[in-house]
């Protein structure tokens, strides 16, 4: 079988193009870094099945962050026949950058024009022919978003050829690069890279290919080499002004005369103040139609639930157990349908359009100066607010940051930050029976922490906070198909994860019940419980809200020993339900959440966050209690 | 001068990057290289990054890194 990966700059389409290959595997956004682990698919190239790999974005081969080396690490391990090079030919100067590096790994290239559109929006012409016989490998304009070129993309990978040109430097430059390449050669220093590409990255001062020299024989050539090309500026500037010669040669720009759109857009959105003023209005917003459109869903739901609960009890009176055992399936499954689709829909869809769209990387422009009082820069608001919707990508988008100061500090704050689970709890419980208002505020004091949280974090970690750099995308309408394909993807966790734990911890529950074992679980939480001034009852809930968010919900009205979820406000007064729901905003993150965590920052580090958070959560839970005993 | 210091909506070559700047191999790849004219488009309040336009390209760069570039009029 065919191996072939899809590489290309950060946010030039590689998913989408994937996506259009493979079938809806793999996220895409428009954010630089959208995708940071490699994603497997497979295709028909021809007759025959292929299958691709989804690399993150990288500008270059000599990675910058974890993302990058994901990227590098897999072209170099992973048996690769045809590399597609994807370019965004609105930023085709630098694109081809990367493009003449990986034309010196010598492997049959395909180069993918994607964002053709966006290129002519921008007054931009490009001669695809011309650069084609530039480049020496087959070019193929296309649209990946909608689906345009892919035919003769496909025709082009399975004719794939190696690339038929070398990027070369002026004399002086190929002589110092030589000089390096003979004694890397004699002295049998090579690593994995090609040995070219290795010596112009060392000269460079790329660490990986850099250390190999570093106290070898060949030092003293490779210092003078760094020395006189000016530790690689002088290749950088003439790569550069290749990329530039080529670009002058196959484009034709026409200068619009009215101003883009785009940036008249801009000037309201990244203004001083309206830009505030419109990202405080974008989420409210979010906020208001999730809950003002779940209420009235989730009232519907429910009291079709109840009907069918209460023909059950007629039905199987005689037996006690199976009433039981099959009352907790069908009310785990109501109870999941009823609470969580009709805020975890919309509310994923709106956050998967906020991505889409591009609006992410400018949030970070507004609020880099707030970021930096915690140790972090604009980049990491992308984590912040991908984890609205689920803590797990937020976790893993921590990769696009360069430090390891930063990279704990924005997990331990992005596993605060109330995932669409723990929505569901806010607007399902707090605003469905006390009032959205109440949510509104939840939210409020959620961001008031994870400030507070990062300012202390800042000050008792070690380490220097970098600052931020980023590509600022264009703004792009996503596809209405591609927007419901990303909210299934995302939702699909919670039907096949969340629906079967639940009706598994409901069955628990009910034989905890049916066997009397309640009393003796609910002794060993009771001291806890009550500091907290909730029901001992709820402790099992807890438990299992570990496992997944949402369970802690969807498991409560059966734990305090309710027929339905309706009924909660029986057992649960307004000022309890608050100390409940800040409690599991706050406390241990969800298991695949920990195990994010651990494969980003590291065991000990994991182990720190999951019991900061557990103390957290119960001093704001505290806190809430006697702050309600107060007012 | 630095990049900090310019104006809104001049174009300033890029003379230098100074020495020690993490960020300095992200800012060639992103294609602040010296020699290359960059536009500042935008600030952001409270000592928030600059915006600026690079090949036609827009990159969002902090006030620390914007303080060790160093440019020159056009």
């Amino acid at each position: 079988m065919k191996t072939i990966a899809i590489i290309g700059q950060p946010n030039c389409g590689k998913s989408t193009l994937f996506n259009q290959l493979a079938g809806y595997k793999s996220l895409s956004a428009n954010f630089p870094g959208a995708t940071v682990e490699y994603t497997k698919g497979q295709t028909y190239i021809g007759e025959e099945v292929a299958e691709v790999i989804d690399l993150p974005g990288t500008y270059s081969l000599s990675w910058y962050d974890d993302a990058e080396k994901e990227t590098v690490k897999a072209l170099f391990s992973e048996n690769i026949d045809v590399i597609v090079n994807i370019l965004d030919a609105s930023t085709l100067v630098r694109s081809i950058e990367l493009t003449i590096e990986l034309m010196s790994l010598e492997k049959p290239l395909v180069v993918a024009l994607n964002m053709m559109d966006e290129a002519l929006k921008k007054g931009v012409y490009i001669n695809v022919k011309k650069l084609e016989s530039i480049l020496g490998a087959k070019v193929v304009p296309i649209i990946a978003k909608k689906g345009k070129g892919i035919k003769d993309l496909i025709e082009a990978i399975e004719n794939a050829q190696k690339p038929a040109k070398r990027c070369v430097y002026s004399k002086e430059v190929e002589k110092y690069i030589n000089m390096v390449i003979d004694c890397i050669y004699k002295n049998n220093l090579k690593n994995e890279w090609p040995i070219k590409l290795m010596a112009i990255k060392a000269i460079e001062g790329f660490e990986a290919c850099q250390k190999p020299l570093e106290n070898s024989v060949c030092e003293n050539v490779f210092k003078q080499a760094k020395f006189s090309l000016r530790d690689g500026l002088v290749i950088v500037q003439e790569r550069h002004s290749l990329c530039m010669d080529i670009f002058e040669n196959v484009a034709v720009v026409k200068k619009k005369e009215k101003r883009a759109l785009e940036d008249k857009l801009d000037d309201f959105l990244l203004h001083p103040f309206f830009g505030y003023l419109s990202m405080l209005a974008i989420f409210f917003s979010i906020f208001y139609i999730v809950f003002h459109g779940g209420v009235p869903i989730e009232n519907f739901i429910i009291s079709v639930f109840d009907k069918i609960d209460t023909f059950l009890v007629h039905a199987l009176y005689q037996h006690r157990l199976i009433l039981a055992i099959v009352k907790g399936i069908v009310d785990g499954v109501g109870a999941a349908f009823g609470i969580a689709f009709p805020y975890l829909l919309p509310f994923l869809f709106l956050i998967s359009l906020l991505e889409d769209i591009g609006y992410l990387p400018r949030i970070g422009f507004l609020l880099d100066s707030t970021m930096h009082k915690m140790g972090l820069h604009g980049t990491s608001i992308i984590p912040f607010i991908s984890g609205y919707g689920c803590s797990v990508p937020a976790i893993m988008a921590t990769r696009i940051l360069k430090s390891k100061k930063e990279k704990v500090i924005s997990a331990f704050l992005a596993s605060l930050v109330p995932c669409s689970a723990r929505t569901t709890v806010i607007m399902g419980l707090v605003g469905y029976f006390i009032g959205y208002r109440y949510a509104i505020l939840l939210y409020g004091i959620n961001i008031l922490v994870i400030m507070i949280s990062g300012i202390v974090l800042k000050k008792l970690l070690p380490g220097i906070s970098p600052e931020m750099a980023l590509d600022i995308p264009p703004y792009r309408l996503p596809t209405f198909k591609t927007l419901i394909l990303k909210t299934w993807h995302k939702v699909k966790d919670f039907v096949f994860l969340a629906v079967p734990m639940l009706i598994g911890g409901s069955i628990v529950l009910t034989l905890i019940s049916y066997y009397h074992l309640d009393n003796i679980i609910n002794g060993i939480f009771k001291p806890f419980m009550e500091i907290l001034g909730l029901p001992s009852s709820i402790a099992v809930v807890l438990l299992f809200g570990i496992l997944k968010k949402e369970l802690t919900l969807l498991m409560l009205y059966q734990a305090l020993g309710l027929s339905s979820l309706s009924q909660i406000p029986k057992a649960l007064a307004p000022n309890q339900m608050l100390i409940f729901t800040v409690f599991v905003i706050f406390y241990i993150p969800c298991l695949a959440t920990i195990a994010a965590i651990k494969k980003e920052v590291g065991l000990k580090n994991t182990v720190y966050i999951s019991i900061a958070t557990l103390l957290l959560a119960t001093f704001l839970a505290f806190s809430t209690k006697l702050l309600i005993n107060i007012i | 001068m630095k990049l900090i210091n310019g104006e809104l909506e001049k174009s300033y070559l890029v003379d230098s990057i100074d020495g020690g700047c993490m960020a300095k191999d992200r800012l060639w790849k992103l294609g602040i290289i010296p020699g290359v004219v960059v536009k500042i488009k935008r600030k952001a309040p409270l000592k928030g990054p600059f915006m600026i336009e690079v090949n036609g390209a827009d990159v969002v760069i902090g006030r620390g890194i914007a303080l060790k570039i160093n440019i020159k009029e056009i």
